[in-house]
């Protein structure tokens, strides 16, 4: 029993981070339209600036400054907006698909970076110990991953308010109006690309700050986090939960992620041990049926967008 | 909503104030005995996972054919890990928490075995006895005693394969060696072991380049090592990626004088690239040691499944579960640390020599039950572990033939360490 809460509290990890990484894809596709195909990016970004900030030294890299936790949370915050802004100011000029493909390729230049920076990422052999915060206080057993589900519970908390916020003022509004129809936006004197860019770095720095957590919790960041499947999940999480709609965000990251391992758990389950390696085709068969049938029947996701965003109009009704 | 969220982070708060100190692990053996494995059984590795997988069942059938574990049959249960470390890190601790697996295996890319390592195994204090993730990273937190003592390889490390490709190398007279190898821990210490080894001997590395995996074409590279004009060609890929280069390779007038990296030693590849281009190629891989062991597993794998046992990864995953049920019935109890203790006396130096299959598991079985020790003689030859959980091994120098995959000879375990210490 003890061991099954184990597992659920480690699962609530995974998925708040998913949750809020997609978060920040939330704003840039769900209010914002902003194609970003390259979501794993930033995750990574996120992830190997908090790792270099944070792991304990080694002769043979020249980062792991082995600061604490909260200084590489915030130097992870820090790189990622710096990316997403040289990122951004390049690319944001273009239209989607467009865009889809510059984000894609600077994801996959990411990804290579990470793989070939070696005296700064470790190449192939990855950083490893990445510290989790009060991890002297909480010892390695149950305790330390309980502790860590309360700081990502606290950190989703805050990413989901603030941007809850932002959804509704009249900032979210013009970038829901960019969204919608650009040229009505341009014709009220908005300025779309500087709209767009600050969509497109706030919701990267989101991402960055998730791969953060990622990077914490796992103590371990390699080359291979982040290939693209990754955006291909948080993707999937945003679809199916509902884009434009922040608690869609987090409960697509919750259904995804549950339904990604959770047909594993289930398939190994119920199939004789011979059976086990063929059935892992299935769990891939699952996870793919999952994808169209949300699609089919649930085009705008388990939750969908609200039509009414502003506090004042709601009251008003 | 606040007054919900307030009360629910308090109640988090008194968790976590009361699990201090809590163990989560109780040791108490319950029936059925299990062993959890992750493996990329679907994507790019899964033609190389599934034989091993296979191998691991084969394993848990004769344990429990000679006597299972302390009077409990083992249950083996196989998770995907889709090759992705958040999935593998997933799987593996549903496997450790939930299931209740008392020793964790399986492990073909480091890149997820190392945050299972890290993030499931030490502070579950869970023995993982890795088939093949072969990273050097993994010696060195041994070294720093990062792994408590819970990590094995039942594959020799990266180190003593390149020695096996260098003498492979060396024995056909080859001076000048271009290398393409897959950019992951694997690949570049081969690259970087193997290019150190030749250059003492005074053979030629003008080029080695590296590549990312699951590529369409690998023009580029093939290119790059044409035009530094080498008279052998050494591809350290695996069957799909391998397969993709050596037909560009050949097509584009590339040499036929290959050397093979063992995750190459599989019909699928050979198939692929048709066996009429690679008469003059030779591989390497982890040998066994003597034959007798060995025959007997390869035997059993042919019966049960009809293939050969003899692709890569197949028999140290075969041996990471012997070995696990073996030491699970050395041990006092099944909490990892007795587990982990008792794996080192697996191989006890004046042991009841004891080989692969039923009858033999029984063998040590019964001794065990008697109280005497044991010398595990396993599907990989000598199962021995070093102070940091490695094994070092014999190589053996393949080739292909019209029939398939030949052996044409072994390197002993000790030719392997003086070309190594040779080198130092």
């Amino acid at each position: 029993m003890s061991g099954t809460i184990s597992y659920l509290i480690f699962f609530g990890v995974m998925v708040l981070i998913f949750g809020i990484a997609t978060l920040g894809l939330n704003l840039q596709w769900g209010f914002t339209g902003l194609f970003n195909a390259g979501v794993v990016g930033f995750y990574a970004v996120g992830a190997y600036a908090f790792g270099i900030l944070t792991a304990p030294p080694r002769p043979e890299l020249i980062g792991n400054f082995g600061l604490p936790w909260i200084i590489g949370i915030a130097g992870a915050i820090v790189v990622s907006a710096l990316a997403a802004v040289i990122i951004g100011m390049a690319t944001i000029g273009l239209r989607g698909d467009y865009l889809a493909i510059a984000t894609f390729g600077t994801a996959v230049a990411i990804q290579l970076f990470a793989l070939n920076l070696e005296p700064l990422t470790g190449g192939t052999n990855g950083l490893a110990f990445i510290p989790r915060p009060f991890e002297s206080l909480l010892g390695d057993g149950f305790s330390r991953d309980l502790g860590y589900l309360l700081v990502v519970a606290l950190s989703a908390l805050v990413a989901y308010t603030g941007l809850e916020r932002l959804a509704r003022s009249p900032w979210g509004r013009v970038l829901r109006s960019l969204r919608d129809d650009e040229v009505a936006a341009i014709a009220l004197g908005k300025d779309t690309i500087r709209f767009r860019l600050q969509a497109f770095v706030i919701g990267a720095t989101v991402t960055g700050f998730a791969g953060a957590l990622y990077a914490s919790f796992v103590g371990f960041v390699s080359p291979f986090d982040f290939l693209p499947i990754v955006t291909f999940q948080l993707w999937a999480m945003l679809i199916v939960g509902g884009s434009g709609n922040n608690r869609g965000a987090l409960l697509g990251a919750l259904v995804v992620w549950l339904f990604w391992t959770g047909s594993g758990a289930l398939i190994f389950k119920l199939l004789p041990s011979g059976l086990h390696t063929q059935a892992a085709a299935i769990q891939s068969i699952l996870i793919g049926l999952l994808l169209v049938l949300s699609l089919l029947f649930r085009p705008a996701g388990i939750l969908g967008e609200e039509s009414v965003v502003s506090r004042h109009l709601k009251n008003s009704r | 909503m606040k007054k919900y969220l307030l009360r629910l982070l308090s109640m988090i708060c008194m968790m976590i104030g009361s699990g201090i100190g809590i163990q989560v692990h109780a040791a108490a053996p319950a029936c059925p005995v299990k062993i959890g494995v992750t493996l990329p059984l679907t994507g790019s590795l899964a033609p190389i996972a599934r034989a091993m997988a296979d191998g691991a069942e084969l394993a848990v059938e004769h344990a429990n054919a000679g006597g299972g574990v302390k009077g409990c049959p083992i249950q083996l249960i196989t998770r995907d890990d889709q090759n992705q470390p958040n999935v593998g890190v997933d799987a593996a601790k549903y496997l450790v928490d939930v299931e209740g697996v008392a020793v964790l295996s399986g492990g073909l890319s480091s890149g997820v075995a190392l945050p299972v390592l890290t993030t499931v195994a030490v502070p579950g204090r869970i023995p993982y006895l890795a088939c093949c993730a072969t990273a050097a990273t993994f010696t060195t937190l041994a070294e720093e005693g990062k792994t408590n003592g819970l990590f094995f390889h039942l594959m020799a490390s990266v180190k003593t394969q390149a020695a096996g490709a260098a003498m492979a190398a060396l024995e056909q007279g080859y001076q000048r060696i271009g290398i393409i190898y897959m950019n992951t821990d694997l690949g570049t210490g081969m690259s970087r072991n193997f290019t150190k080894i030749m250059e003492s001997k005074g053979v030629e590395v003008p080029i080695a380049v590296p590549y990312n995996e699951n590529q369409a074409s690998y023009r580029a590279e093939i290119n790059k090592v044409l035009a530094s004009k080498p008279d052998a060609v050494f591809f350290i890929a695996f069957v799909q990626d391998g397969a993709t280069m050596t037909r560009e390779w050949l097509s584009f007038g590339g040499t036929q004088n290959i050397i093979l990296h063992n995750g190459l030693r599989s019909i699928e590849y050979v198939n692929a690239v048709g066996a009429k281009h690679l008469a003059k190629a030779v591989g390497f891989d982890n040998a066994p040691a003597s034959g007798e062991t060995v025959n007997a597993f390869l035997k059993s794998y042919k019966e049960k499944f009809g293939r050969e046992g003899s692709g890569p990864g197949i028999a140290p995953q075969y041996d990471a579960i012997m070995v696990a049920a073996l030491a699970m019935n050395i041990a006092e109890d099944l909490s990892g640390t007795s587990i982990r203790d008792a794996v080192r006396k697996v191989h006890a130096e004046e042991g009841v020599v004891t080989g692969t299959g039923p009858d033999e598991y029984k063998k040590a079985f019964e001794a065990i039950a008697r109280g005497e020790d044991i010398r595990y003689m396993g599907a990989t030859g000598s199962v021995e572990f070093d102070q940091n959980g490695d094994v070092t091994g014999p190589i053996l120098v393949w080739n292909v033939t019209e029939n398939g995959l030949g052996v044409v000879h072994g390197y002993t375990q000790d030719e392997i360490a003086d070309l190594l210490r040779e080198i130092q």
